[in-house]
């Protein structure tokens, strides 16, 4: 099969004109789909789109997404932009008549923008202040009709809103310096260009100073719009970077420009496949490029190196570049395989986008494979001889040059030391598995953005002075049987064949109820029939049950004491401020009144307010259904994850009085969702990819000792990089757990390039001892300089203004310093210590029976781990 | 010389056979809020979102003072619940309701008189009548049926709406039609008279709905069992009566 492969370089290195040619007008082809449909519109070809929305981290088909979207629908919520006003120098915070009059202003503005839903939007202007006044007169009326004339008026706004808990800690700061405008907006994707609209107001109106815009939409719709900075900037420097170390090493601008191009057309050409396909730029799919140029770049280096190591010797373009192809086709071949293993396995996680993800590195990778062999021998051809004089060493073996000689002292060092070596290893790894141990799963999208990002700014600035912008919603439901309809009829006095008449078998509770109306409009006595309907209606309306609010009111007291609730809000909090104010305003009238009926009158008062349908947030207006709004300042997963635990131990400790269920909803839980998916998705993929590598590696070496001693560099660093996380406190968040996968090509990469050599090298030098001289030659050398090249070459994404970018910048070095470090220093100690074993059969083509069998135990493994999960 | 005389002949024909805005607001604010000497009807009250309300309202007429009683009969749990209104043309009005499971009396504030009525998409001055001084009236269209006039509020900022129109029945002086839009042009409100029935002599409004267009939510109210000219006492009007409901008419 090599031979098949081979001559696929040797082809372009007959042709290299049309090999070139060949990449580069697949690229530009490529290209030009992506970019016809904007030079051609209404061309039927897809355009390129871009998604940032969070939620679709999860099919659109998915049981929790299609929940929340079903809520959403029937308490009327909508995505929130808030919009926090601070001010800082004025004694009475932002209740001061010049802020007020901006804010006044700012309001009206946010009305008149498209996508924004005015009837819902929460300002102090546009929200209901109750009151209870002198002589039993109970008010409602504007918080804020028109902006206060004096500081005193200023100062009153804020006195009242405190006493409504509906408004305090979520209009108006508990600090009372404070306040914010919640505007809800018809769709997530124009978040972005209503806050910056809300923010030019702002600054229009010489209090862009005093505020501050939060929420998770903006968050998102924001990161969309970064991410295409970070992509034309972060990944561009990086390759500038890795130019230069390029440079350093091989001192060839044109030679070096090879694996540019070659990175540079794998990019174009995956991106624009993804472009192509209709696939969407997603948070997952922007960081192809990112992922794909690093392996891109190391297939090349490696041919690189060795050109540079052995074209002295030639002196020949194409006898040196023939002799390099044949000892690197085989290694490079399975480097590339592993790789796209580890990556395709993405495709059976349940998340949409890391399977786009996966796919398309993947096929970037493949591309990067075939443009490697094809482009980079075919450019080194198209080179003229001249251009590389004095290129190479200059000594006459690969152990001469410094590098070299230091390499070659450190594999006898790992020979003479190997057990300690061994051991230090070992307890290296224990020790990860203690940091590992305690890794913290966890995310959160604003953090996505680094501290002094103005989305972290707001962030922190609005969640330190109020409940919290990040919002879940408990979903409680009482369910009812047309059986219990049934008898309930039966009780209040309708004829049991009545009851039979009026509900056929595939009726819901509504048609039922519709039908007894119906039946009761002709009866003679219409209104006795309809008060017995009234009575059967109130029973199964739940949410105006005493018992039912009170056990909501301890819940709601109990999620006080959990951390992260900054407040939670019921249709309990609306009847009892109701109440308080139909009596004389005191605070010993702040109660749930007895009676069903006392409930339903105190909802009717409140019904007569300006904004009567905010009660509809809360509750279904059959009573059915009920939401708890909880505030959390903070939007990580695991508060929220924790908040969850909380109420579930609260209900399994407190039952409620009658059969509810009870479901989470809202982005910060859909999060958490996708979180947990993710992180069980990535464990089975990389366990069933790592199987899957496991086996080619036993194949390649023919070999399950061999195979074995290919994925040591990945287990340890692995394990290493995931105990370095657990001990530095980092959380476990969606790019670092893609990262995973990208380990799983990556540290590989090296052991199969040393081992490989390692083998050949030993069949012709007889001994183990013999062999390490050559081997920590050329082959450690281009070990060495890719780690370095590609390890510093993604420093520049440290700045990356992103954080998910600074991470797989960070994790992309640590995981290439890692997996060269343990190749070049653990595999020769363990070959040392191992060598009876491992040369046994002279490495011989027959595998033995130990093999065999591992080979059929893992095939096993692998399609019990496919099936299964 | 036709030139001249084309507009001096529109300007004749508009003073002398048409009527003016004002004029014809005041008459259909007689017809739809002032007919007969006092009234009564079964409303029952249908709101989108599935909830049903039914009440019975009374009406007299003190000059252009105007008192109402409404009386809720369903749900059950709202049952027995009351409103009384003491609508002042020289001053605020005065609302007063009752809460049977409370056994409270509580006035409500006056001013804003733009809140919901009872949770519906009617507003408390849809159901006593909006002062037709709090606006500017203008004459922007006559059809072959219709009035229609444009309103726009004398003190900006008093009410949520820019302006409304109405399209007002030429031969019963019946608004049929009301739309209401904010800055902008933007019709956000709408209000439609679904049936109008001659009864004891009075032509009525037996049909409405108000919708809301933003949320799509609308309030249908029909009227049942309406009578003209009963002879209602003066003092049912009164607090007393929120609290001790005056069956007879009540049935």
């Amino acid at each position: 099969m090599f031979q098949k492969i081979k001559k696929i370089s040797d082809w372009s290195i007959a042709n290299p004109k049309r090999a070139i040619k060949l990449n580069v007008v697949l690229a530009a082809v490529l290209l030009f789909l992506v970019a016809l449909p904007f030079i051609v519109p209404g061309i039927p070809l897809s355009k390129l789109r871009v998604d940032t929305d969070p939620e679709n981290m999860l099919s659109k088909t998915e049981e929790v997404r299609v929940f929340h979207n079903q809520m959403r629908k029937e308490f009327h919520l909508y995505d929130i932009v808030v919009v926090g006003v601070v001010d800082k120098t004025h004694s009475q915070g932002v209740f001061n008549v010049d802020s007020l009059k901006g804010v006044y202003a700012l309001t009206e503005y946010a009305k008149t923008l498209d996508g924004v839903v005015t009837r819902e939007l929460m300002a102090p202007s546009t929200v209901d202040s109750i009151e209870s006044g002198a002589q039993g007169v109970v008010n409602f009326h504007w918080l804020m009709p028109e902006s206060p004339a004096t500081d005193k008026e200023s100062k009153a706004i804020y006195d009242q809103a405190k006493r409504i808990p509906f408004l305090n800690g979520t209009l108006v700061s508990e600090d009372g310096k404070a306040l914010a405008l919640y505007v809800p907006i018809k769709s997530k994707d124009l978040s972005y260009a209503i806050s910056k609209a809300l923010k030019e107001k702002a600054k229009e109106l010489e209090i862009s100073d005093q505020v501050f815009i939060a929420g998770l939409p903006v968050a998102q719709d924001q990161f969309g719009v970064e991410m295409f900075k970070q992509m034309l900037v972060s990944a561009p420097l990086a390759m500038l970077f890795i130019f230069l170390l390029m440079y350093f090493f091989f001192r060839n601008v044109r030679l070096i420009a090879s694996p540019m191009i070659v990175a540079g057309l794998s990019v174009v050409v995956t991106m624009g496949l993804l472009v192509v396909t209709g696939n969407t730029v997603h948070i997952m799919s922007s960081m192809i490029p990112i992922f794909i140029m690093p392996i891109a770049v190391l297939d090349a280096v490696h041919i690189l190196s060795d050109f540079f190591d052995v074209y002295p010797k030639f002196k020949d373009r194409k006898k040196a570049i023939n002799h390099v192809m044949s000892t690197l086709s085989m290694p490079m071949l399975y480097t590339s395989i592993t790789t796209v293993v580890g990556f395709a396995s993405l495709a059976f996680t349940p998340i949409p986008p890391v399977q786009v993800f996966g796919v398309f590195v993947a096929l970037g990778v493949g591309f990067a494979w075939l443009s490697t062999i094809t482009f980079i021998p075919a450019f080194i051809m198209l080179m003229s001889q001249k251009s590389l004089d004095g290129f190479g060493l200059k000594e006459k073996e690969p152990g001469e040059n410094r590098l070299g000689k230091g390499l070659q002292l450190l594999g006898f060092k790992m020979r003479d030391y190997a057990k300690p070596v061994l051991g230090i290893a070992l307890v290296g790894v224990l020790v990860s598995f203690v940091g590992i141990s305690k890794i913290q799963i966890n995310d959160n999208p604003v953090k996505w953005f680094s501290k002094s990002h103005d989305i972290r700014i707001a962030d922190k600035e609005l969640n330190d002075r109020f409940a919290g912008t990040y919002m879940a919603y408990l979903a409680l439901e009482k369910k009812t049987l047309v059986s219990d309809l049934k008898s309930k009829g039966e009780k209040v006095g309708f004829p049991p064949e009545i009851i039979g008449q009026l509900s056929a078998e595939d009726e819901t509770v509504s048609d039922v109820l519709e039908n007894m109306r119906d039946y009761a409009d002709v009866q003679d006595n219409a209104d006795l029939w309809h008060q017995k309907i009234d009575m059967i209606e109130s029973d199964l309306q739940v949410f105006k049950n005493p018992e039912m609010l009170h056990y909501i009111e301890g819940l709601q007291s109990h999620l006080q004491t959990v951390g992260v609730v900054g407040k939670s809000s019921s249709i309990v909090d609306i009847i009892k401020t109701v109440h308080r104010d139909l009596y004389l305003g005191q605070e010993k009238d702040f109660r749930l009144p007895d009676t069903s009926a006392a409930i339903a009158q105190t909802l009717m008062t409140y019904q007569n307010s300006h904004r009567p349908n905010d009660l509809w947030h809360f509750v279904t207006p059959d009573y059915t259904k009920a939401t708890l709004f909880v505030q959390l300042n903070s939007g990580d997963n695991k508060d929220m994850a924790s908040l969850v635990k909380a109420v579930a131990d609260y209900q399994s400790k407190y039952p409620a009085p009658f059969k509810i269920t009870s479901k989470w909803f809202g982005m910060t839980y859909i999060n958490v969702v996708w979180q947990d998916k993710m992180v069980s998705g990535m464990m089975q993929s990389f366990l069933g990819s790592f199987l899957i590598v496991l086996l080619l590696m036993t194949l390649l070496f023919r070999s399950i000792g061999w195979g074995m001693l290919a994925m040591l560099p990945l287990v340890i660093t692995i394990s290493g990089i995931y105990g370095l996380i657990g001990f530095v406190g980092k959380d476990y968040d969606m790019p670092i757990a893609v990262l995973s996968s990208l380990s799983l090509g990556l540290a590989v990469d090296y052991a199969i390039h040393f081992l490989a050599r390692a083998r050949v090298l030993r069949g012709k030098n007889k001994t183990w001892d013999a062999t390490i001289k050559p081997l920590f030659g050329d082959p450690a050398q281009a070990i060495f300089r890719n780690v370095i090249v590609i390890s510093i070459g993604f420093v520049p994404l440290l700045f990356a203004t992103l954080v998910p970018y600074q991470t797989v910048g960070l994790f992309i070095s640590a995981i290439l310093f890692f997996a060269g470090a343990v190749t070049l220093l653990i595999l020769p100690a363990l070959i040392t210590l191992f060598q009876k074993v491992l040369f046994k059969n002279g490495l011989n083509h027959n595998m033995t029976r130990v093999t065999k069998i591992s080979v059929v135990v893992l095939i096993g493994l692998i399609i019990i781990e496919n099936v299964l999960f | 010389m036709k030139k001249i005389l084309f507009p001096i002949l529109m300007g004749l024909s508009f003073s002398v056979f048409a009527m003016n805005a004002n004029e014809i607001v005041s008459k259909a604010e007689q017809a739809s809020y002032y007919q007969g000497q006092d009234g009564r009807a079964k409303v029952t009250m249908n709101i989108s979102d599935g909830r049903s309300r039914q009440f019975v309202i009374l009406r007299k007429n003190f000059g252009k003072d105007q008192k109402f009683y409404v009386y809720f009969q369903r749900p059950s749990d709202v049952r027995k619940m009351s409103f009384l209104i003491h609508k002042y043309m020289q001053k605020e009005d005065d609302r007063w309701m009752f809460l049977p499971a409370l056994d409270l009396v509580k006035r409500i504030a006056a001013g804003d008189k733009r809140t919901s009525f009872a949770g519906s998409h009617f507003y408390y001055e849809d159901v006593s009548g909006r002062d037709p001084k709090e606006d500017k009236h203008e004459l922007v269209d006559t059809t072959d049926d219709f009035y229609v006039i444009k309103s726009t509020p004398k003190k900006s900022g008093s009410a949520e709406f820019a302006y409304y129109k109405t399209w007002i029945h030429k031969g019963t002086f019946i608004p049929t039609k009301a739309s209401y839009y904010k800055k902008g042009d933007k019709e956000y409100r709408q209000y439609e008279a679904l049936k109008v029935q001659k009864l004891d002599g009075f032509q009525t409004v037996t049909e409405a709905v108000m919708r809301d267009l933003e949320s799509g939510g609308e309030t249908k109210l029909s009227y049942n069992e309406v009578k003209y000219n009963m002879g209602l006492e003066d003092n049912l009007f009164t607090e007393r009566y929120l609290k001790n409901p005056p069956k007879q008419y009540l049935k």
